[in-house]
């Protein structure tokens, strides 16, 4: 017994390292000791209470971090506000797109504007929707604000919406208010005008321009535009009416193309009457250039 | 005569044991205020693995097991650690300085650059142990983190000793 407690006292160093190496390893492998949990509330507590005396003492490489840390949170969060904004504003438009949906009677097709093209004076938007989806020429084309033109062209997905904002486009329309015709035409700028309106009619600034039943190609009371100022110039029959679109048409990104197509009768009709006031006026050079060969015949005939 | 003499010894050595817990205390408690104030990258000096090589070359071998473990022990109950992780380490760094201790020796080798070297070794076995531990239950690769943080804390460790070493060095 003597020699063993000889033995342990020459290696205590040895055996209480061991000891205290078992008891380490032991606590490590109990993990969370709850009962010490009260204690280490105090500790928090008092840690806390230390670490608020010291608190004034500014740490520069805390400081630092801290600075680069919230210029990149700073970052993150003006590119979530931006497009926070961008869903507020697009959430507000595909609502009133929803409110219009309920309000349209006639069948549609919802489609994206994937292209923008401008060519002399012309405006045209490419859709993703084409005659896959029952688009077809001569289909017309609105948003929520209004008409925005008519398709020329489809592929399969896609199709070319011509403009109404287009030096070409005549639209028939009329004033809501008051019901009275005329012919919206764009000759640049940002307003359209309305022509054919004699001084006599009552059109007053804040009138809305509608499209009219006259208009075999677009659909009777889709809002064009608001009147702006209607001008009365001397020696003038007619009022200048300048109306300013509903539509902004560099900021559309949805449309509805409506599946209406113009009366092919009419059309028909239309075509031919063109052809006939285009033959009328087609220019008298051209019908001696016509007649010269026939001349030529009755002067060689005479001769002979 | 000689109990009198026993008894100033035993009171001294009372009064230096209750020296360093005043010490431990006042060193566990800065080490979680303060170092963040000298903390380069989240790195801070373990001023515990300090204490427990001091006192294993002052005391010796057995006294430094049982510092390095009471340091430790105290050090995860208040630093919300795994239990037993610091003791661990720390115990194993009183047990390696106390191979340095040399009876009357202590303030030479504490004076000299011998008590960097030391600390520099019982930190670096000290941050094995401890990170071995520490990342076993995450999924982080245990190289990379140490010669990250475990060398780098082990020489934060061994600079913040120049102090320990000024104290004791001997005036001309």
């Amino acid at each position: 017994m003597h020699r063993i407690i000889d033995f342990v006292a020459k290696y205590k160093e040895y055996f209480t390292f061991f000891a205290l190496i078992v008891i380490s390893l032991s606590l490590i492998s109990m993990g969370n000791v709850t009962r010490i949990g009260g204690f280490r509330t105090v500790v928090i507590g008092g840690m806390g209470w230390f670490q608020n005396i010291f608190s004034f003492i500014p740490n520069p490489v805390a400081l630092k971090s801290e600075n680069q840390a919230l210029r990149e949170l700073n970052l993150q969060l003006s590119s979530e506000v931006t497009r926070m904004r961008q869903a507020l504003l697009e959430n507000k438009n595909l609502r009133q797109m929803l409110e219009l949906k309920k309000t349209l009677d006639k069948p549609y097709v919802i489609s994206e504007v994937t292209g923008r093209t401008t060519m002399e004076m012309r405006n045209y938007l490419t859709l993703d929707k084409g005659y896959n989806q029952g688009i077809e020429d001569g289909m017309p084309v609105r948003t929520d604000a209004g008409l925005v033109g008519v398709v020329i062209g489809a592929s399969g997905n896609h199709s070319l919406v011509e403009v109404i904002r287009n030096r070409d486009v005549k639209v028939s329309a009329k004033v809501q208010r008051s019901g009275y015709p005329g012919l919206i035409v764009w000759e640049g700028g940002e307003e359209f005008v309305m022509k054919d309106m004699p001084k006599s009619y009552d059109v007053k600034v804040g009138d809305i321009i509608v499209s009219s039943d006259f208009s075999n190609k677009y659909p009777p009371g889709i809002p064009l535009g608001q009147v702006v100022k209607a001008i009365e110039e001397k020696g003038e029959l007619f009022l200048k009416v300048l109306v300013r679109p509903l539509v902004n048409f560099s900021t559309i990104e949805q449309a509805f193309v409506l599946k209406y197509l113009p009366n092919p009768e009419v059309n028909q009709l239309i075509k031919e009457m063109d052809e006939k006031l285009k033959l009328r006026k087609s220019p008298p050079q051209r019908e001696d250039k016509i007649n010269l060969p026939e001349e030529k015949k009755n002067k060689e005939h005479k001769k002979k | 005569m000689r109990i009198e003499v026993q008894d100033t010894k035993s009171r001294k050595e009372t009064i230096r044991y209750i020296s360093y817990a005043i010490v431990l205390l006042l060193m566990s408690v800065a080490h979680l205020t303060l170092m963040d104030f000298i903390s380069v990258g989240g790195i801070t000096p373990d001023l515990l693995i300090i204490l427990s090589v001091w006192i294993s070359l002052k005391e010796g071998q057995f006294k430094g097991v049982v510092a390095g473990f009471t340091a430790g022990l105290f050090f995860d109950i208040i630093s919300l650690d795994v239990i037993g992780t610091n003791a661990l380490s720390k115990t194993l760094v009183g047990f390696i300085s106390g191979y340095f201790y040399k009876e009357g020796a202590s303030d030479s080798i504490i004076g000299s650059y011998r008590f960097l070297l030391i600390v520099l070794g019982c930190a670096f076995v000290h941050n094995l142990i401890y990170f071995f531990f520490y990342l076993k239950p995450s999924e982080i690769s245990f190289f990379m983190f140490f010669i990250k943080y475990g060398v780098a804390q082990t020489l934060y460790t061994t600079v913040f000793a120049i102090f320990g070493l000024l104290v004791k060095i001997p005036r001309k």
